[in-house]
């Protein structure tokens, strides 16, 4: 009895339940309103499925797979600002390698003018380097994440903006068609992206000793160096890591409209990002980090705005009530009031005895 | 020992100053660079100077309680959302509704200081991090803003017409009598706004126990608390009055627009960070001075005026110059920091 | 002359869940007298402090203070009934200058501004009377932790105490700053406040206290003037078992021909230490005694690879080999335990099991991860083997008390089977039985072969311990004796004088 007492209070105690609790919460509440809100239809002519369920997942692909290096980033104690512009520079690399010199195709169409296979690497490359940078600043310069970053988020549009002129290209080439708009075993194909990265996140933190390391510079870098870990390789790979899954989110996101937007593409997402991790449990000052929090942090922020397309609630809204939503779940997250009604779970525990 | 604090010399090369002094002198590098380049388009008059402040000065505002959030080691990401807010009151109150624009102005002062209070209770009591509550809040005061209007709404009242026309020429004596320097050159209500909240930054940092304080909370708020000092009132109060510089700065960006939009001054709460960063103030928090941020302002605001002196050049490259200077002194920032712990 | 009382505390009784933290603990203090309060780790020193500041509420019990009850809820409000706390860690901004520091939230003011001239020349006053003469607006961070410390006391003192509470306040002084700060103490005693003063030390406790209170596990063992008790009396009473019985311990044995693990040749670093020589056998213990600042640290730190050696060679088990970060040194089987626990040592938000398996697993490097299951015996045995007072082993390692939070360290570094351990100022802050643990388990580790380096500010433990001692004065090694035949007073002497 003692011992399942116990278990409750540190449930109570776990960010992650919270979150669990509010995604559960939204989605009873949609579920009530509009029972078909759950229902799941298969459409023959694209050979994938369709229902609000499938478009939270599919529409929250891009911040759920940044926000996988922002929980490792985030576990070391900082934050990283520059996430949103390397959505943008990737976006314009790729278009830049598809359409290269529009004088010549000047007409958008089912091609490419350089090798795919540079559409597809080069700005993942690159995007990694520019990770690079944030960690080398970081790790080597001692500098604080957030500010760091800040520099890459602030000029980085401008370098997006540089490389195409800042013209915007679209393009109409099947196979970049794919990474956004595609599907594989019926489902959409940010959503097999999505499951892969999160996978390959976990495996290589979970999987291996990276985690721990990570935790543990985390919490104590420099206990953590006198223990013989290389502080400076993991903040070093951890910016990489998050440069590379920008990368990958900047290739989904102009896939779907199929064209490169400097200005607007990844606006914001760093801000997101950061929510989704911390509503799921991680905590900003650094240490434990919770993959499975990040995931359901994301689709909470997209359940939100879903909902409030779906229900026709006038969709200038969104945005204050997505803002009343995550207040209500980081409230309730609020270390004041876990203890509060941990205390009260083991008050009843006791009575109850 | 008692003469050496004494000697202003002393005074003057406590290391703590040694930011404010790169600011200033990397402001004054960069002006002379635009003079030397540019001197013979006009570059060197009153006039271009001047300029600097009537085009940013609603950054400045703005980034006078940026400053003091980001010394008590906090930040604030709601204000360019609060001050977009506030032109949206003005806007729609005025315009759409038939208010008088000093009702719409008292409306956003209630709802900015009062979000400001609230968040930093929110920060305070429930120890929520600053970034994730003010990130809420920025969310939240956006959205608002879309809910009143999506499109932009131009302002047409006859008192915002007034304020916003109202200039002082700058005269100078000449032959006998005052003529206006040519050419011609102006401090409107804006300037004087900024100018003021600057003095009042400075006296409420350096002058008052509630600024001093500030300071304290960012050096180490457990010692602070411990101190007996009061950190949870004086912690709310600082992002009540970062509210209040926000509205001010929304009012200050309408009357230079002359319009209200949902979508105006987006990412701008970065820009006025950057401000107070260049401007030698520690994101870490317990250190930055209100000169600094005013030089921050001007530094970060010379370099979109160079680019459109230069005619030649895309102003995507003023963000990567902005990105450039950043990196520069965040260098400085730590070869200081480093300089100065090894002394002991 | 019988003084009179000015803080009377009768009967405090505080129960925390599970335990009574004070059973019915008495508690006087006079005007004009320093008042050692000891005990062990856990005896409830700090909570009757805490009780008194108002940090902690009591169950049963009053206080007086100048006959008057009264009942402080916090720290300022104790303050401003004349009761002042400097802590162990100074409490006060960095980044304020020394006179703000002073005064912040209290400024004198003028005209409705702060008065910034009368803030200085009050803050010069006050540290000239402690003979400190020093530009007072500075930022405190500009000055040594002596400095910080004094200027602490200095608000403590002008906030006009009556009785000021000085807690472990020589931890991270030296020799020099201590005098100092019994300096400033002994004219404060003059001017008739009362000091109640914590520390582990129990020289000093000799030399400046008047009397001094014994609590243990909760319970006062009472109150005696301080020619009435012996040193190893205290002990003793403090511990509640004989001291010989404590420290019953034996030099490890080396036998003359065995071999050297560690040779370090003419080694210096890039800006304190020149020139160092050292040997160390198999299964000896070296002692590094040196005031604080002397080099003991910096060269542990080039032993380690913490920081780097500019100059000479190192040889471990005959090979030469090069430091370039303390992975290097875990890979040829070099563990260090670091001086400052909090900063360098424990890992405090991760379980007790993650902080033990750290160094084994920084060693394999991340891609051969332990499985959970190994991690876990791992850790319970040596949870076992060092006594380590835990529930299990999942236990966040930041809950735990000082000497256990050292002894998980010191798990981190045997899980790691070391050929060679450096052990700087492994028992500071802890209390006695900790540390008595803490030598046998060193003295244990020489017997298996390991080879030990142990630096210490506390002489009797040095040479309680070491085979050999290295004495290190103004960042040189001055001497080297034998660890059975020297006396303290032989080291006190080297450490004055320099050359042997």
């Amino acid at each position: 009895m003692a011992r399942k007492n116990f278990d409750v209070s540190s449930l109570m105690q776990s960010k992650v339940t919270w979150a669990v609790i509010a995604e559960l919460l939204i989605l009873l509440v949609c579920f009530i309103i509009r029972p078909d809100f759950f229902s799941i239809s298969y459409q023959p002519s694209t050979g994938m499925l369709y229902g609000s369920l499938i478009d939270i997942v599919n529409r929250s692909a891009e911040i759920t797979i940044i926000s996988m290096g922002m929980t490792l980033v985030i576990a070391l104690g900082g934050t990283d600002l520059s996430v949103g512009a390397l959505v943008a520079v990737a976006g314009a690399i790729a278009l830049k390698f598809l359409r290269w010199d529009v004088l010549t195709y000047n007409t958008p169409g089912d091609y490419t003018v350089c090798p795919y296979i540079f559409v597809l690497t080069v700005p993942l490359i690159v995007c990694a380097l520019m990770g690079l940078f944030n960690g080398f600043l970081v790790a080597k310069g001692g500098i604080q994440p957030i500010i760091a970053t800040l520099i890459l988020m602030v000029c980085g549009r401008g370098v997006a903006q540089i490389l195409t002129d800042g013209k915007q290209f679209t393009t109409g080439y099947s196979p970049f068609r794919i990474i956004g708009q595609g599907s594989f075993l019926y489902l959409p194909m940010p959503i097999i992206i999505t499951i892969l990265v999160v996978l390959g996140v976990a495996i290589f933190t979970r999987k291996t000793a990276f985690g721990a390391f990570v935790e543990s510079v985390g919490v104590n870098p420099s206990a953590s160096r006198l223990s013989g870990i290389k502080a400076d390789t993991v903040i070093l790979i951890v910016f990489m890591i998050t440069g590379l899954l920008s990368g990958i989110a900047g290739l989904i996101y102009s896939s779907r409209i199929m064209s490169n937007d400097s200005n607007n593409a990844g606006l914001n997402f760093e801000m997101d990002a950061i929510l989704a991790v911390v509503i799921g449990g991680t905590n900003m000052s650094g240490g434990k980090f919770s993959l499975a929090g990040t995931v359901i942090g994301s689709l909470i922020i997209r359940t939100i705005v879903t909902f409030v397309y779906y229900f026709g609630i006038v969709a200038e809204a969104t945005m204050a009530f997505k803002a009343l939503i995550i207040a209500v779940v980081i409230v309730l997250q609020s270390q004041p009031v876990r203890e509060y009604f941990a205390k009260r779970a083991a008050r009843r525990g006791g009575e109850s005895r | 020992m008692t003469n050496n604090r004494q000697s202003i010399l002393s005074k003057l090369t406590n290391p703590k100053y040694i930011m404010v002094y790169a600011t200033i002198g990397i402001f004054f590098v960069i002006y002379a660079f635009g003079a030397f380049m540019y001197g013979d388009k006009g570059f060197m008059t009153v006039r271009t100077f001047v300029n600097l402040f009537i085009d940013n000065a609603y950054f400045g505002i703005s980034a006078v309680g940026m400053t003091m959030v980001l010394i008590t080691g906090g930040i604030d990401l709601s204000v360019g959302a609060v001050a977009s807010l506030t032109g949206m009151f003005i806007a729609y109150g005025t315009t759409v509704l038939g208010l008088h624009p000093m009702t719409c102005i008292f409306a956003a002062l209630v709802m900015g200081v009062g979000l400001g209070l609230l968040m930093g209770w929110v920060i305070h009591y429930l120890n929520v991090p600053p970034f994730i509550t003010t990130l809420t809040g920025m969310f939240f005061a956006r959205g608002v803003c879309s809910l009143i209007s999506r499109e932009s709404i131009d302002i047409h009242h006859p008192m915002i017409d007034a304020l916003a026309g109202w200039k002082i020429y700058l005269m100078k004596y000449s032959a006998g009598h005052w003529v206006r320097i040519r050419p011609i050159a102006f401090i409107n209500f804006n300037v004087i706004l900024f100018v003021v909240m600057i003095i009042a930054g400075t006296f409420i940092l350096q002058r008052t126990r509630f600024g001093r304080n500030i300071y304290a909370i960012g050096g180490n708020e457990q010692s602070a608390s411990l101190m007996g000092l009061p950190v949870g009132r004086t912690k709310v109060l600082v992002y009540g009055f970062n509210g209040l510089c926000s509205v001010l700065a929304g009012i200050s960006y309408a009357l230079y627009v002359k319009s209200g939009w949902n979508l105006s001054l987006q990412g701008g709460e970065l820009e006025v960070i950057t401000c107070a960063v260049i401007g030698g103030t520690l994101l870490t928090g317990g250190v930055g001075y209100m000169i600094g941020t005013l030089f921050g302002v001007l530094l970060k605001s010379v370099i979109p005026a160079l680019i459109t002196f230069n005619g030649n050049l895309l102003s995507w490259w003023g963000k990567i110059a902005t990105g450039g200077l950043l990196l520069l002194f965040i260098c400085i920032q730590r070869f200081v920091v480093t300089s100065s712990a090894r002394k002991k | 002359m019988p003084q009179k009382n000015i803080l009377e505390m009768k009967g405090i009784t505080i129960q925390f869940p599970g335990v009574k933290a004070l059973d019915g603990v008495d508690f006087s203090l006079r005007e004009g007298e320093i008042h050692s309060l000891l005990g062990e780790n856990g005896a409830g020193k700090s909570t009757l402090i805490k009780c008194l500041t108002g940090v902690n509420r009591m169950d049963e019990g009053q206080i007086l203070l100048d006959g008057r009850e009264i009942r402080p809820s916090g720290p300022s409000q104790a303050m401003e009934l004349g009761i002042s706390t400097v802590f162990q860690e100074v409490n006060l901004c960095p980044n304020l200058s020394v006179a703000e520091n002073i005064f912040v939230g209290r400024q004198p003011m003028k005209h409705g501004q702060i008065n910034w001239r009368e803030i200085n020349s009050r803050a010069e006053e006050l540290m000239s009377r402690f003979h400190l003469n020093i530009d007072v607006t500075r930022p405190l961070s500009y000055y040594s932790t002596a400095i910080q410390q004094m200027t602490s006391i200095a608000r403590a003192v002008d906030v006009k105490a009556k009785i000021l509470i000085l807690d472990e306040p020589t931890s991270s002084l030296d020799e020099n700053e201590v005098q100092l700060l019994f300096n400033v103490m002994r004219e404060l005693r003059a001017n008739g406040m009362g000091i109640i003063f914590i520390t582990h030390f129990l020289d000093q406790i000799y030399a400046v206290s008047d009397r001094m209170t014994i609590l243990r596990n909760g319970h006062l063992i009472g109150t005696y003037g301080i020619n009435e008790l012996g040193k190893v009396e205290l002990v003793t009473k403090m511990v509640g078992k004989d001291m010989d019985v404590i420290f019953n311990l034996k030099r490890a044995e080396v036998p003359g021909d065995a071999d050297y693990m560690l040779k370090a040749e003419h080694i210096g670093d890039a800006s304190h230490v020149k020139d160092i020589s050292i040997t160390l056998k198999k299964g000896e213990l070296v002692g590094f005694a040196g005031l604080l600042g002397s080099g003991r640290t910096e060269t542990a730190e080039m032993l380690f690879g913490a920081s780097r050696t500019v100059k000479g060679e190192i040889f471990v088990d005959g090979e030469s080999i090069t430091l370039r970060q303390p992975f290097d040194a875990i890979k040829a089987r070099i563990a260090f335990c670091p001086e400052d626990r909090k900063r360098d040592g424990i890992i405090g938000d991760l379980s007790i099991r993650e902080n033990i398996m750290l160094a084994v697993q920084s060693r394999k490097g991340f891609m051969h991860p332990m499985t959970k299951q190994e991690q876990t015996e791992l850790a319970d045995k040596y949870i076992k083997l060092l006594g380590i007072a835990t529930p299990d082993c999942e236990k966040k390692a930041g809950e735990l008390s000082g000497g256990n939070q050292q002894k998980v360290i010191l798990a981190r570094w045997m899980a790691a089977e070391p050929k060679i351990l450096i052990l700087d100022e492994p028992t500071r802050g802890i209390d006695i039985g900790a540390k008595a643990e803490i030598q046998r388990l060193m003295l244990e580790m020489c017997g298996e072969g390991v080879s030990v380096i142990f630096i210490s500010s506390e002489l009797d433990e040095i040479i309680r311990c070491s085979n050999r001692i290295i004495i290190m004065r103004d960042r040189e090694k001055v001497a080297e004796v034998d660890g059975s035949s020297c006396t303290q007073q032989d080291i006190l002497k080297i450490i004055a004088e320099g050359a042997a």
